[in-house]
C-alpha cells in the first residue's frame, strides 16, 4: 500500500476551532435598518495578560447600544493560552466581557506594573480595564477619564512626550447615533451608507498623569482641531527626531500625519507629506494602517489600505517629511484594486530578515455587487513577501487559506506557540475568528526579544533595534498600534535566515533615556528579555 | 376705411396666419392692448388645437404665434405645443426651432430641459433607425451599432462590429481608438487587455497621428506600468496635439512628479490648472511640485484650492467608491 503523500507545508495554516478550543464568534447584529457600526467591527489582540510568557487572545464583540439590544447579551472574550496549542475562555473570571457595541482593543501597560492593560473601544463609550496581576481586571474608565464618548475605533498606546509613561490616542469615527442614522438603499434594498454622508469628528489624545488618571490634551496638542473619520492609527517616528508621530487613516476625508513637535504639540502635515490623498488629489477610504522601515534605509515608511477601486498605498519615506507612493511599483496597487483592506501588518513571517506584509480584506457593503459585479463582499487574504527593497505577491503559492474569501476586519500578529514563527489572528465581521499558525518562521533562525523599559515606557514603544548576523544587518522599530482595531504581540522577532549567530545587537531606548545598549554572545532560536539599563539579557 | 379691430378678429376667427396678424399689428397704432389681446387669443387657439391633437392645423399657427406672443407663460406653452406637434408631424427642424425658443427664454427650467432630452433623444433614435434601414452594412451602420453595444456594456459584440468597420475601411480614423478604449472599459481589464489596447492606440496613431486621445491613453497605459519616461512622452505629445487637453497636462505633470522632477512638472501643471480650474488632481500635483521645490506659499495656496474642491465634491458629487448614497 502506497504511503500518503506528505501534505505540502504552506507558510500559514488554519488552526481549526476544534484544535484551538476557540469557540467564540463575532456577532455583527445586522439589522434591516443597516446601522453603520454593524459592518465595521471588530478587533482582536495577542497579549500575555498573566505574564507567563505565552500569548493569550482577546476578541471584541458587538453589544448593547441605542440601536441594538441583543438577547441574550453578547460579550467579548479573553482566551488564556494553555501552552499546548489550545486556549481556555477565561472572560468571566477576568471580568473583561465589556458588553457595549465593541470595536477595537489596544493593549498597553499604562501603569508600568508589568501586566498589560486593556483599552476596549466601543460605539458609545470605551472602557479601560486595569490588569490586577491576578488574572482579573478592573474597569477604571471613569477614574482614568478615558471614556471617549462617541464612536471610537482604533486606539494606540504610545509615549508622545517621552516622559516614560504610555499615553493614549483614540481614533474617533463619524458623528453617529441612532437618531442620526441615514437610510440608504441599493437596488431598492436598504444598504449601508457611505461614511461621507456623516459628519467628521476630532480624535482624542490622553496624557498619562502617572497616577492612574489621564488628561484630555486633544485641544492643547493640536490634534483635536482636525476633523476626520478615523479608523486606523500607528505611532511611529517618521523623521527620526525621537518623538513618536501618528499616522491616522480617515475614511472619505484626508488622512492625517500628526508630526510630533516639541512641547507636546502636533502639526498635521498629511497633505504636504503626500499621504493624505490619492494621486488624483481626492480623499480615499482609509482603514488599516501600519509603519515599518521596509527598505531598510533607516526611515519609517507608511502603509494604508483603502476601499475597492482606490488601491492601497505604500508610502516610502523621502527623509524630509515627505513620502512617495510606491504601491504601483511594488505590485501592491494592482493586487488591491478591487479589495477593501482592514487589518494589516508588516512582519518577517519567514525570518529571512526582510519585512513582509500580511493584508486582510472584505468589502463593508453587503450589496456591493449591485454596483460592481467584479467586486466581492468577502475577499481573500493577501501575503506579500519582502525582498528588503520591494515586495512580491506570494498569496497564490501560500496555501489553501489564501484561496478562501472572508469578511475580515481586525488582524493581530503574535507567536502564540513560541516557535519563533509569528502567527496571525484575524477577526471576522459576523463570524468565527481565524487563527493561522506560521509554519515558515521556524525554518530559519531567529532571536526573540522582550524589551522592558525602565526609564522609558515599560512596553518600550518607540525602541529601535539594530542587529548584525554575518552579512545581514537590519534594524527594527517597535511601533505602537498598526493594523485595524487590533493589538499585537509586544515582542520583536528578529529573522536571521540560515545564519547561526547574532554578532551584535544594539538597542536604542526611547526617551527620556534615549540610552543605547549593545549586546553580543546572544543565543538564537529563543526569546530573551532585556531590561533597559541592566546591560544584560536573560 | 381700414378697421384693424375687425380685421384682427376676422383673422382669429378664420385661423388665418401671418398676413392678418401683421396687418393687424401694423395698423394698430393707439390700440396696442387690444391687439395684444387678439394675438393672445390667436395663440391660445393654436395651443388648444395642438392640445386636442390637431397638430397639422396647429403647427402653422404655432409657428406664427411664437413670433408674436409677448406673455411669458403663453410663449412657454406655445413652445411646448410646438415641439410636440412638430415631432408628431415629422418636422424635426421645426421642433428644434421651438426647443431653441424654449431654451433661450427659459434656461434651466427643468421641464424645458426634460423636454429637450426626450426630443433630441427621439431625433437621434429616428436618425439611427434611418441609418439602420437605409445603409445597415455601411461603415457608419456598423459603427453606430457598435456604439450602441458599447453603451450597453456588450464589449465583445461591440468589438466585432468595430472590426467589421475596419474590414470595410481599414484606414478609417477613430475605430482603432474605440477598440482600444473598449478593452480598457472592461470592469477589470487584464494585462493582456491593456497590451491589446496599446496596440490599437498605436494603430490609430498610424492612421491619424493627430489623435491626441490615443496619445493620452498610451500615456495612461505607460503610467500604469510605471514607465514614466514613456508616459511623459505620450502625455506631452497629446498636449501638443491638443493645447486645450487639460487631462494630458495633468498626466504629464503627474508623471514628472512621480520621477521627482518637481521643477519640470510645474509648467505643465500650471497649464493644467488654467485649463481645469475645478480639477483637484491638477491642484494637488501642482501643490506637491511647489512644496517640494521650496515654494511653500504657492504650495499651500494650491493645497487650499484642492481641499476646497474636494470638500465641494464630497458635498455634491456621487460616491466615488462602491458605497451608497442616501435614498
Amino acid at each position: 500500500m502506497a504511503a500518503a503523500a506528505p501534505s505540502p507545508l504552506y507558510p500559514f495554516e488554519e488552526v481549526p476551532s476544534a484544535l484551538s478550543g476557540i469557540t467564540w464568534t463575532h456577532t455583527n447584529g445586522k439589522s434591516a435598518q443597516k446601522y453603520l457600526p454593524e459592518t465595521t467591527g471588530a478587533g482582536c489582540a495577542f497579549l500575555d495578560y498573566d505574564g507567563d510568557g505565552w500569548m493569550d487572545i482577546y476578541f471584541v464583540n458587538s453589544g448593547e447600544c441605542d440601536f441594538y439590544h441583543p438577547d441574550p447579551p453578547l460579550r467579548n472574550a479573553l482566551y488564556r493560552n494553555n501552552r499546548d496549542g489550545t486556549f481556555t475562555d477565561v472572560t468571566e473570571k477576568a471580568g473583561v466581557a465589556a458588553g457595549g457595541f465593541g470595536q477595537g482593543v489596544a493593549v498597553g501597560d499604562y501603569d508600568g506594573d508589568g501586566f498589560p492593560d486593556l483599552y476596549v473601544t466601543q460605539y458609545g463609550r470605551s472602557i479601560l480595564y486595569h490588569n490586577n496581576g491576578d488574572g482579573t481586571f478592573t474597569d477604571v474608565t471613569e477614574k482614568a477619564g478615558v471614556a471617549a464618548p462617541g464612536w471610537s475605533s482604533s486606539a494606540v498606546w504610545f509615549d508622545y512626550d517621552n516622559d516614560g509613561r504610555l499615553d493614549l490616542f483614540v481614533c474617533r469615527f463619524v458623528d453617529f447615533d441612532k437618531s442620526k442614522h441615514l437610510p440608504c438603499e441599493a437596488d431598492n434594498k436598504p444598504g449601508y451608507c457611505i461614511p461621507r454622508l456623516y459628519k467628521p469628528m476630532p480624535s482624542w489624545l490622553f496624557h498619562n498623569n502617572g497616577d492612574g488618571t489621564f488628561t484630555d490634551v486633544s485641544r492643547s496638542s493640536g490634534i483635536g482641531k482636525y476633523l476626520g473619520k478615523a479608523w486606523g492609527v500607528v505611532a511611529t517616528d517618521i523623521n527620526n527626531d525621537g518623538r513618536m508621530d501618528l499616522f491616522v487613516a480617515n475614511d472619505t476625508t484626508a488622512n492625517f500625519l500628526f508630526a510630533n513637535r516639541e512641547g507636546g504639540r502636533f502639526d498635521e502635515i498629511g497633505a504636504p507629506a503626500g499621504v493624505a490623498y490619492s494621486e488624483a488629489g481626492r480623499p480615499r477610504s482609509g482603514m488599516g494602517v501600519d509603519s515599518a522601515d521596509f527598505n531598510q534605509d533607516g526611515w519609517m515608511d507608511l502603509f494604508v489600505a483603502n476601499i475597492d477601486h482606490e488601491m492601497y498605498s505604500l508610502y516610502q519615506n523621502n527623509h524630509d517629511e515627505t513620502f512617495d507612493d510606491q504601491a504601483g511599483a511594488m505590485g501592491i496597487a494592482s493586487a488591491t484594486r478591487l479589495m477593501s483592506g482592514w487589518g494589516l501588518k508588516f512582519f518577517d513571517y519567514d525570518n529571512d530578515g526582510n519585512l513582509d506584509l500580511f493584508l486582510s480584506n472584505g468589502n463593508p457593503d453587503d450589496l456591493i455587487q449591485v454596483y460592481h459585479k467584479d467586486v466581492e463582499y468577502q475577499e481573500p487574504l493577501l501575503l506579500f513577501h519582502g525582498t528588503g527593497k520591494s515586495f512580491e505577491n506570494v498569496s497564490a503559492q501560500s496555501g489553501p487559506v489564501f484561496t478562501r474569501n472572508f469578511s475580515a476586519r481586525g488582524l493581530a500578529v503574535g507567536d502564540f506557540d513560541n516557535d519563533g514563527g509569528v502567527d496571525v489572528l484575524i477577526s471576522m465581521n459576523g463570524g468565527a475568528p481565524l487563527l493561522l499558525r506560521n509554519n515558515a518562521g521556524k525554518l530559519n533562525h531567529w532571536l526573540g526579544l522582550t524589551l522592558v523599559g525602565s526609564k522609558s515606557n515599560r512596553d518600550a514603544v518607540g525602541v529601535r533595534v539594530t542587529y548584525q548576523a554575518g552579512d545581514l544587518k537590519r534594524s527594527r522599530m517597535k511601533t505602537g498600534g498598526g493594523s485595524f482595531l487590533s493589538s499585537h504581540d509586544p515582542r520583536l522577532v528578529l529573522g536571521l535566515g540560515q545564519r547561526t549567530k547574532v554578532d551584535l545587537l544594539e538597542v536604542k531606548w526611547p526617551g527620556p533615556s534615549n540610552a543605547i545598549e549593545r549586546f553580543t554572545d546572544l543565543p538564537i532560536d529563543r526569546y530573551i528579555t532585556i531590561v533597559e539599563g541592566q546591560g544584560k539579557w536573560k | 376705411m381700414f378697421r384693424p379691430h375687425h380685421t384682427a378678429l376676422l383673422c382669429a376667427l378664420l385661423w388665418a396666419p401671418v398676413p392678418c396678424l401683421v396687418s393687424a399689428q401694423t395698423s394698430a397704432s393707439g390700440k396696442t392692448s387690444a391687439l395684444a389681446a387678439d394675438v393672445a387669443s390667436f395663440a391660445e387657439r393654436a395651443v388648444s388645437l395642438a392640445q386636442s391633437g390637431r397638430c397639422k392645423e396647429a403647427l402653422p399657427l404655432l409657428k406664427q404665434a411664437k413670433l408674436q406672443a409677448a406673455d411669458r407663460d403663453l410663449k412657454r406653452r406655445i413652445g411646448f405645443a410646438g415641439v410636440r406637434c412638430a415631432m408628431f408631424v415629422q418636422q424635426p427642424d421645426a421642433a428644434e426651432d421651438f426647443l431653441r425658443l424654449l431654451n433661450r427664454g427659459f434656461p434651466h427650467d427643468p421641464e424645458v430641459l426634460y423636454l429637450s432630452v426626450h426630443t433630441y433623444s427621439d431625433l437621434a433614435s429616428r436618425a439611427a433607425a434611418d441609418l439602420a434601414m437605409t445603409a445597415p452594412l455601411s461603415a457608419q451602420g456598423h459603427e453606430l451599432h457598435a456604439e450602441s453595444l458599447e453603451t450597453n456594456g456588450k464589449w465583445d459584440e461591440a468589438a466585432k462590429e468595430y472590426r467589421l468597420v475596419l474590414e470595410q475601411n481599414p484606414h478609417l480614423a477613430g475605430i482603432h481608438f474605440r477598440l482600444g478604449r473598449l478593452l480598457l472599459s472592461k470592469s477589470n481589464p487584464s494585462p493582456a487587455d491593456a497590451e491589446e489596447a496599446k496596440k490599437e492606440m498605436q494603430a490609430e496613431l498610424e492612421i491619424d497621428p493627430s489623435n491626441a486621445g490615443a496619445e493620452y491613453v498610451l500615456g495612461e497605459l505607460a503610467k500604469q506600468n510605471q514607465e514614466w519616461d514613456k508616459a511623459i512622452q505620450h502625455f506631452s505629445h497629446a498636449a501638443k496635439l491638443d493645447a486645450g487637453f487639460g487631462d494630458a497636462y495633468v498626466g504629464w505633470g503627474g508623471a514628472l512628479v512621480s520621477l521627482k522632477k518637481f521643477s519640470e512638472a510645474i509648467p505643465p501643471l500650471q497649464t493644467a490648472v488654467k485649463l481645469q480650474s475645478g480639477n483637484p488632481a491638477a491642484h494637488y500635483l501642482l501643490a506637491i511640485a511647489y512644496s517640494r521645490t521650496g515654494r511653500k506659499e504657492d504650495g499651500d495656496r494650491e493645497f487650499a484650492i484642492q481641499q476646497k474642491l474636494t470638500q465641494k465634491g464630497a458635498a455634491g458629487e456621487p460616491a466615488e467608491s462602491s458605497q451608497q448614497s442616501p435614498n
